[in-house]
């Protein structure tokens, strides 16, 4: 070893060895507490995100479980919110299809709810063409009118059968625009064919794909199907819609009204529907045909049943989310409970941590740690595992969400706002948890600290 | 917590009456003036300090040696403003520390106090170069002056060449001149060692001695509390504790 006299110059007691007067030193101490003001509070978060980090590093089994325990909470919220958003919004897009400016009169509601309201309704006259005729005459707002009545029936084509299919007999031709349907393969029938109740269809996707072994829509233009036994001849094939819930929605054959009734009978209720120009005319419009519909139904202004229903397709996203939210909430708030379990683990890891390291804390606050700085640096150690672990558990999360997404067909929602939310709350279970622990290390006499070992 | 007064403590017959108490001499760097040090042990109070009284100036190298039991590890600590004593004024740098909270005395142990303990008592997983940062750290330092201050630290112990070890791949009188470094760093007004010779063979003893010595000629005032006496007897004054009282007070250089 070579001493090295110029190093240890600066640690000679220079200007404050000889000189004992008070001044000096405390001009000395108050130009220290200046710097100390200003850079502490960085420096020492800085320094206990080190500490954290390394502290983190050293024990990785340690680390591994309790990122565990917070990954596997974060990522059942994660997957199970996104996949309920996905869900709703393929419902929502589902049941308002046909949009928020159009609305149905009906002998029934679509929804009914009891048995008293079931015999109600059906003591209550028909909706008939006679009605849906006064509605097209009279109603001056409304921009597109039709009626349809349906029922599933067998669909035959050679050897080839299908059950249920939705039958749906439409008058006029505009009631493919109301239903906001469109044509693939061949043409809609024209009003001639349709008021001579021509055994003519336009028929969905699934027709083609369960009768004719999937073959091109231009290719079953022409061929014949039988519908409740009849022959009908196939002149347009639709878009296909797609499936909600496993059911396909595009499993239908549209025929011409009045061959609908020529077939099936003309005495069963229809369904008028009537869509407007735009959404703010719909509440106008909705009135002007109640109105109408009243006075056919000979109901006084005080009377409270109008004797028909006027829904619109709301009427099924109202049923929709009053069925499934508090389904979500308890899905939710089950999820949540691991959330609950990952801060435990958090919180009994960082007790075992601060009792391994009491020694560790005596060092510091010999050094001159305060309990403001302990707290701090196992704060922080808290909150480093749990965000980490957070932002793994949104990953994770959003991947299982997906799997799922693309099992049961629905759309991925990613949203940036259920990742900050995951390891937002992720973060605040690791400052919730790591408060105690944190708070007895800073407790800690520095005596008895520094004698353990 | 004893409830008498300075003037007149219980003192049991079999304990001598403390010596009467000046007012504190503001030329000292260390003045203590009638410290108690009582523990509630069960039922029992226990005084591990009787009233002690003395002054330290500045650059003097003293010893406080005692048999286990004495209160000389009480004395210690109270010197290092780990703890605050039950009755009595202790002035460090002309500052009462003995009416401060948990938070004023942190700040004092950062700036005035360097502790150099028996078993170092450095932290495992850290370089020697980030455990001398360590006073700095808490001191509020920026990390490039931090680094250059306790690279400056090692040098002085000789130890330029060992910054990035870690203390287990150092031996042990490295380890203690690594933690007499950090007792440096921050330019302390004391340099508080408690048995610092305790946990080594008698070579590298000599050495910390020495290097103590050197420290001393340079201007630092040293406190080395200790039960052996031919260490102590490389100090230049020696306070003999005994029963919580001192029992001699000499200098011996």
């Amino acid at each position: 070893m070579t001493p090295d006299e110029t190093n240890r110059t600066s640690y000679a007691r220079g200007p404050r060895a000889g000189n004992s007067s008070g001044l000096d030193s405390s001009g000395f101490t108050a130009l220290k507490a200046k710097r100390r003001f200003s850079l502490l509070r960085l420096t020492a978060l800085w320094e206990a995100f080190l500490v954290a980090i390394g502290s983190l590093r050293t024990n990785k089994l340690r680390t591994a479980l309790t990122l565990m325990g917070i990954v596997v909470g974060v990522s059942a919220v994660i997957s199970v919110v996104t996949i309920i958003k996905g869900l709703d919004q393929t419902v929502a897009q589902t049941f308002s299809s046909q949009g928020s400016t159009v609305f149905t009169i009906s002998k029934q509601p679509r929804v009914i709810t009891s048995r008293e309201d079931f015999i109600k309704f059906s003591k209550r006259k028909d909706v008939t063409r006679d009605d849906a005729e006064v509605i097209f005459r009279m109603c001056s707002s409304c921009y597109q009118t039709g009626i349809a009545a349906s029922r599933p029936e067998i669909v035959k084509h050679l050897d080839q059968k299908s059950d249920n299919v939705f039958i749906r007999g439409i008058a006029p031709t505009t009631m493919f625009d109301i239903d906001a349907v469109t044509i693939d393969a061949g043409r809609i029938w024209n009003d001639n064919e349709g008021e001579s109740a021509r055994e003519i269809c336009v028929v969905g996707a699934d027709i083609s794909e369960n009768l004719f072994q999937g073959a091109a829509p231009d290719r079953i233009i022409g061929q014949q199907i039988h519908v409740a036994g009849r022959p009908f001849l196939i002149i347009g094939v639709l878009q296909p819609l797609g499936k909600i819930f496993g059911f396909s929605r595009d499993n239908l054959v549209y025929i011409p009204y009045s061959t609908y009734q020529k077939i099936f009978g003309g005495r069963s209720s229809l369904v008028v529907f009537v869509k407007t120009r735009s959404a703010a005319e719909l509440e106008e419009t909705q009135d002007q045909v109640r109105t109408i519909m009243r006075n056919r139904r000979i109901r006084s202004v005080s009377d409270s049943d109008d004797g028909f229903a006027l829904e619109t397709q709301d009427v099924f996203l109202d049923l929709y989310s009053k069925a499934t939210s508090n389904i979500y909430l308890v899905t939710i708030g089950v999820a949540a409970i691991s959330l609950v379990v990952g801060g435990i683990v958090v919180m009994n890891i960082m007790l075992v941590s601060v009792t391994e390291r009491t020694k560790e804390i005596g060092i510091r606050k010999a050094v001159g740690a305060r309990q403001k700085d302990i707290l701090t640096q196992f704060l922080i150690e808290a909150l480093t595992v749990t965000a980490l672990g957070g932002a793994i558990g949104v990953l994770t999360g959003f991947g299982l969400a997906y799997v799922l997404a693309l099992l049961m067909g629905f759309p991925l929602l990613i949203s940036a706002a259920s990742a900050v939310l995951g390891v937002g709350v992720s973060s605040i279970v690791g400052v919730v948890s790591g408060l105690w622990p944190a708070w007895r290390a800073s407790r800690l006499d520095p005596i008895e600290a520094l004698r353990t070992e | 917590m004893s409830d008498v007064t300075l003037a007149s403590p219980p003192a049991p017959t079999a304990i001598p009456a403390p010596e009467p108490i000046r007012e504190h001499d503001s030329n000292s760097l260390i003045s203590m003036r009638g410290i108690w040090k009582t523990y509630q042990m069960g039922s029992e109070e226990v005084h591990a300090l009787h009233g002690v009284s003395f002054d330290i100036p500045k650059g003097e190298y003293i010893a406080i040696i005692g048999p286990s039991g004495s209160g000389k590890s009480t004395l210690m600590n109270l010197i290092g403003c780990l703890d605050t004593p039950s009755q009595g004024e202790y002035w460090l740098n002309a500052k009462n520390v003995s009416e401060m909270d948990d938070d004023e005395l942190a700040r004092i142990r950062n700036q005035e106090v360097g502790f150099v303990f028996q078993t170092f008592n450095l932290l495992a997983r850290a370089t020697a170069l980030h455990n001398v940062e360590l006073p700095l750290i808490y001191g509020g330092i920026g990390s490039s002056k931090r680094h250059e201050m306790a690279k400056q630290a090692l040098a002085s112990v000789d130890l330029t060449d060992r910054i990035t070890h870690r203390p287990n791949e150092l031996s042990g009188g490295q380890r203690q001149r690594v933690a007499i470094a950090r007792a440096l760093v921050n330019h302390p007004s004391i340099l508080l060692a408690d048995e610092p010779t305790g946990a080594l063979d008698s070579h590298t003893s000599m050495e910390i001695m020495d290097l103590f010595e050197r420290l001393h000629g340079e201007g630092n005032t040293i406190i080395v509390v200790t039960h052996e006496h031919d260490i102590a007897a490389r100090a230049h004054r020696v306070i003999s504790i005994r029963d919580g009282l001192i029992e001699k007070d000499e200098k011996i250089r």
